[in-house]
This record gives C-alpha cells, structure tokens and sequence, in this order.
C-alpha cells in the first residue's frame, strides 16, 4: 500500500510545535481575560476545594511538630524493689540506652529519691524519724517521636523482665489519644482531597465542556482542515491548567489569610508553653506542590471533557 | 487524485438510507457536480469522501487507497490533501481573514514566511487581498465564500470539495464562485461540486452526477456554454 504512505503523519517541525505552544497560551489568557468574571468564579470554586485539603495537611503536619514538642514525658519509670543494689538498675539504664526508639533515661538512687521528696513534700523532720530509706531506685526513659503506643508498650515489657524491678509505669495515655488524634486528621484529610480534589476535576471539566461548546464551529473548521487531535485539544488543556493554576494560587492566598487570622491566639497558646510560634509546611515546596496539584486537576478535567466531547464529534 | 464509489451504502442510525449502492468514478483532475434536489445524498457523498462517515457497505476509494481502512491517526494528513468548501463556510468570527486562510497552513506547521507567502497568493486568487486584515463580518456574502475557497486551496489540495458552494449567492455571484472552480480545475485540482441549481451546472459543460433518494440516476456531461 505504497499510496497510503503520502497520508502518513509527517513529524512537524519542532519550531512550529513550540509557536503552537506559544499562540495557545495567548490565546488562553486573552479567552480568561475576555471572561474574566467567569474566569475569577471558577478560580474561586476549585480555590475553595483545595484549600480545604491543604489546609488540614498543614494542620497534620504541625500537630505532630507540636506533639513532639510536647511529648517529653512520653516513656515509663521502672522501679525497684527496695533495698536492691544499684548495679542492677545501672545495667537497665544500659540496655536502655542502646535500644531503638529511647530517647533518654535517668537513673534515680534511693538516696536521689528521698532527697527529691524531701524538698517536694515539705515534711523533712518526719523523714528524720525514719531508720531507713524506704524509697527504691528507679529508672525514668522517655521514647522517641517514632515509638508507637504497642512499640511503648515492648520497651516497658523488656525493661519489667529485669531482676528486681517491681513495677513499671507506662505513661501513654497522651501519646495515645495524640495517636488516635493524628489517625483522625489523616483520614480527613484523604477523604476530603478525595472529595474536593473530584470535585476540582468535575468544575475544570465542566467548564472546558463549555468553552468547547461556545467554540464547536472553529473546532469542526479545524478537524475539517487537517488537524489532529492534539491540535484541536491543545487550547482546552491549557484552558484547564489555567483554571486549576488560578484555583491554587486562589488556594494558597485563602491560606495565608486563614493563618493571619489564625496568629494571635496561636501566639498565646505558643507562648503559655515557653515557645515560639513556628508553623512548618508553609514554605515553597508547599506552595509548588498546590500549585501542581491544581494544574495537574484542572488537566484531567480538561482530558476528559474534551476526549468524551471530541470522540463524539469524531475528530481523529 | 480520482474517487471512486464501489456500491456504496451509508445507512445512518435512525434507518435512513442516504446512498443505496452508488458506482461512481471521478476521474483525476476532472470537474464533476453532483446535483439533485434536497436529501439526495450530494452531503453524504462529499462526507464519505472527506471520510467524516464511513460506508455501511461498498468501497470508496480515493486515489486507489480504501479510505475506510485509514488509521485515526492518518486521517488529518489524508484531510490536508483536501479542500472543502461548504455553503454555512464557518469562517472563525473573531479572526481576520488573513488568519482564516492561514489556518490550514498553520495546522500542517508551516514556517510563517512561507504562511504568508501562501495566504497572499490564495487570497489574490480570490481577489480579496485587500481586505486580508478584516473580520468575517465585514465582507458579503459573497466575499466570505470567496474566503472559504482561498482557505480551502491555500493548502494546494489534490481534491476540492464543494457542499452548496453558491446557496445563499444571487446569480452573478454564482457564476463568478463557480468561475473559481473551473479556474482550480484547469490547474489539475479534482474538483467535486454539490449544487442543486441545475440551471447553473448546465452552463458549465463539466461532467455531472444526478442524485436521486440516495440512488444515481444519471452520469454525464452537460452541454454548457462555459
């Protein structure tokens, strides 16, 4: 079929590829700005869907740089029964020291203990009276951020096997509830980009529909004369990128002024624990992330209104 | 390039026959009108030829190739070796007739100097170089068919396709657009033109094809003075 080979595409030139490029992206910001009341509207929609998701990450990913800050007594005290000699807890604090996940540990002699206890409780005279201390050794270990409730949980275990110790108290109940608390936000925050992030695509998608409605005559014209699919498409595409472009920017703007509002009380709550208000995540691999998100959104919604719209009108 | 129809029928989905079992050969560089009143089939003939349908049943060939069997991805190059021109014309509103005509050029990635080289040659043809820089909607009737058929040549096509190319035209308009036909058919385009106007193909002395219900009824060459 040597005949049909004069109808095999031909590799355009990448200059014309790249002029192409560059008329359609005038062309898309003279249609927005051509619109641009309608251009603002869908910025606003698919602003407000990812602003919420983002926002949450952010929530997540500072409550866990709080709750590290205040989890330093996460751990569990191990003590001894009275009368014990020190090697025995000197050799815990050991072996404590050399496993994965502790992040500190103190040893408290008998003789440390009623020290303690006597500047705390204020009954020096009555200890006085005492033959001997009756206060035992005790080892304190706090964990690392890394260590889960069940991981705590092993670690007071092999400490309680040691000879001697009578009782080991495990403090979880706040890594716990932190635990359970992260869990939550994490699920809200898949759900919703879920949700919100569907939701972006069906906007993008349903307003490229209606921008290759209103230009149906120029598409037929183009399939009439010879182009291709990508061609006729190309213009809906960065229609799209533009419209989930604009909602991130619109996102990250909604965002920056949740924060403003937000600074003061934080201030507050920072200051009543000794600390400065410092929110991570809101830095430029933040704001490129949202910014790629919403373009690539706005993309597949325009991917998939112009194929379903196109494959009807059979453009090849 | 010729065209050749082998018992072609195009049913559509609603059940309508619109071509029952058409043997037509267009020979290369020839000038045909297929005529025949309203639902003929005259659109459906130059459809299947510009392969925006494909045949129920039976062949149609064009310069030998079955264009049926054309892969998608073939299908706009075969389309840049077509012109077509059809009576609504479809020109681009908000651009100037410069652009309209470039448009094919563009689409096929043409460099800019020989775009314009192009366009002013085409345009000239049609005598509207002049009003290169105006907007659709400020020329005729008339003039925008004229612009329609500068963009359907611009791209020098083998075959050019005319859907009612003079419908909403009075007569001495007519004539001149189909003046323009024969000026592209003596230069070796395959020129195929769709007209009801039986008056105005009888004066063109060029081969014609009647359609009736979808059915040819008749083939021949029309004793015209022009």
């Amino acid at each position: 079929m040597a005949r049909t080979r004069v109808w095999q595409a031909q590799a355009r030139p990448w200059r014309a590829y790249w002029r192409d490029h560059g008329r359609v992206l005038r062309d898309t910001l003279g249609y927005l700005s051509g619109r641009f009341v309608t251009t603002l509207w869908v910025w606003l929609t698919i602003g407000v869907a990812l602003a919420v998701p983002a926002a949450i990450y952010l929530l997540e990913a500072n409550l866990v740089r709080a709750a590290g800050q205040w989890r330093e007594n996460t751990g569990f005290s191990v003590y001894f029964e009275a009368g014990v000699e020190l090697e025995g807890p000197q050799a815990l604090v050991r072996r404590l020291e050399a496993m994965d996940g502790i992040e500190r540990v103190w040893l408290t002699t008998p003789d440390a203990a009623l020290a303690e206890f006597r500047e705390l409780s204020g009954v020096s005279d009555a200890l006085e009276l005492l033959d001997n201390n009756p206060l035992p050794a005790s080892v304190r270990a706090t964990v690392t951020s890394a260590v889960s409730p069940a991981g705590l949980a092993i670690l007071a275990e092999q400490a309680a096997g040691t000879d001697g110790v009578e009782d080991v108290v495990v403090e979880r109940s706040w890594l716990e509830r932190l635990g359970a608390l992260r869990e939550i936000v994490i699920r809200l925050y898949w759900s919703l980009t879920a949700i919100l992030g569907l939701g972006a695509v069906l906007i993008s998608g349903a307003t490229v529909r209606l921008a290759i409605e209103a230009r149906l005559g120029e598409v037929k014209v183009l399939t009439l004369v010879g182009a291709g699919r990508g061609y006729v498409r190309r213009p809906f595409l960065y229609l799209g990128a533009a419209y989930g472009l604009g909602g991130a920017v619109i996102a990250a703007m909604a965002i920056s002024a949740l924060l403003l509002f937000l600074e003061e009380p934080l201030v507050r709550l920072f200051g009543s624990y000794g600390r400065d208000l410092e929110i991570t995540g809101f830095d430029p691999i933040f704001h490129a992330m949202l910014l790629a998100s919403g373009g690539a959104l706005g993309v597949v919604g325009a991917v998939v209104a112009s194929s379903q719209r196109l494959n009807r009108l059979n453009v090849a | 390039m010729g065209i050749e129809f082998q018992h072609v029928v195009k049913r559509f989905e609603n059940g309508t026959e619109a071509l029952s079992d058409v043997s037509v050969t267009i020979p290369p560089g020839s000038l045909t009108f297929l005529t025949g009143h309203s639902g003929a089939g005259k659109s459906t003939f130059l459809n299947l030829v510009l392969r925006a349908d494909r045949p129920t049943r039976g062949k149609v060939l064009v310069n030998g190739v079955d264009i049926a069997g054309l892969k998608r991805r073939h299908l706009p190059v075969y389309r840049r070796h077509l012109g077509a021109v059809f009576q609504d014309g479809q020109l681009l509103d908000g651009r100037s007739i410069f652009h309209n005509v470039a448009l094919p050029l563009h689409v096929a990635g043409m460099r800019a100097r020989d775009v314009g080289r192009r366009v002013r040659a085409a345009l000239e043809s049609v005598d509207l170089l002049r009003k290169a820089e105006l907007l659709p909607g400020q020329l005729s009737a008339g003039e925008r068919q004229r612009v329609v058929i500068a963009r359907a040549v611009v791209n020098r096509p083998k075959i050019l396709l005319a859907d009612e190319p003079t419908g909403n035209l009075d007569p001495t308009l007519s004539r001149s657009i189909m003046a323009l036909f024969r000026r592209f058919h003596d230069v070796g385009v395959t020129v195929v033109v769709a007209s009801h106007d039986t008056e105005l193909v009888g004066t063109m002395g060029s081969r014609v094809v009647e359609l009736d219900h979808g059915r040819v009824v008749s083939q021949g060459r029309a004793n015209g003075d022009g």
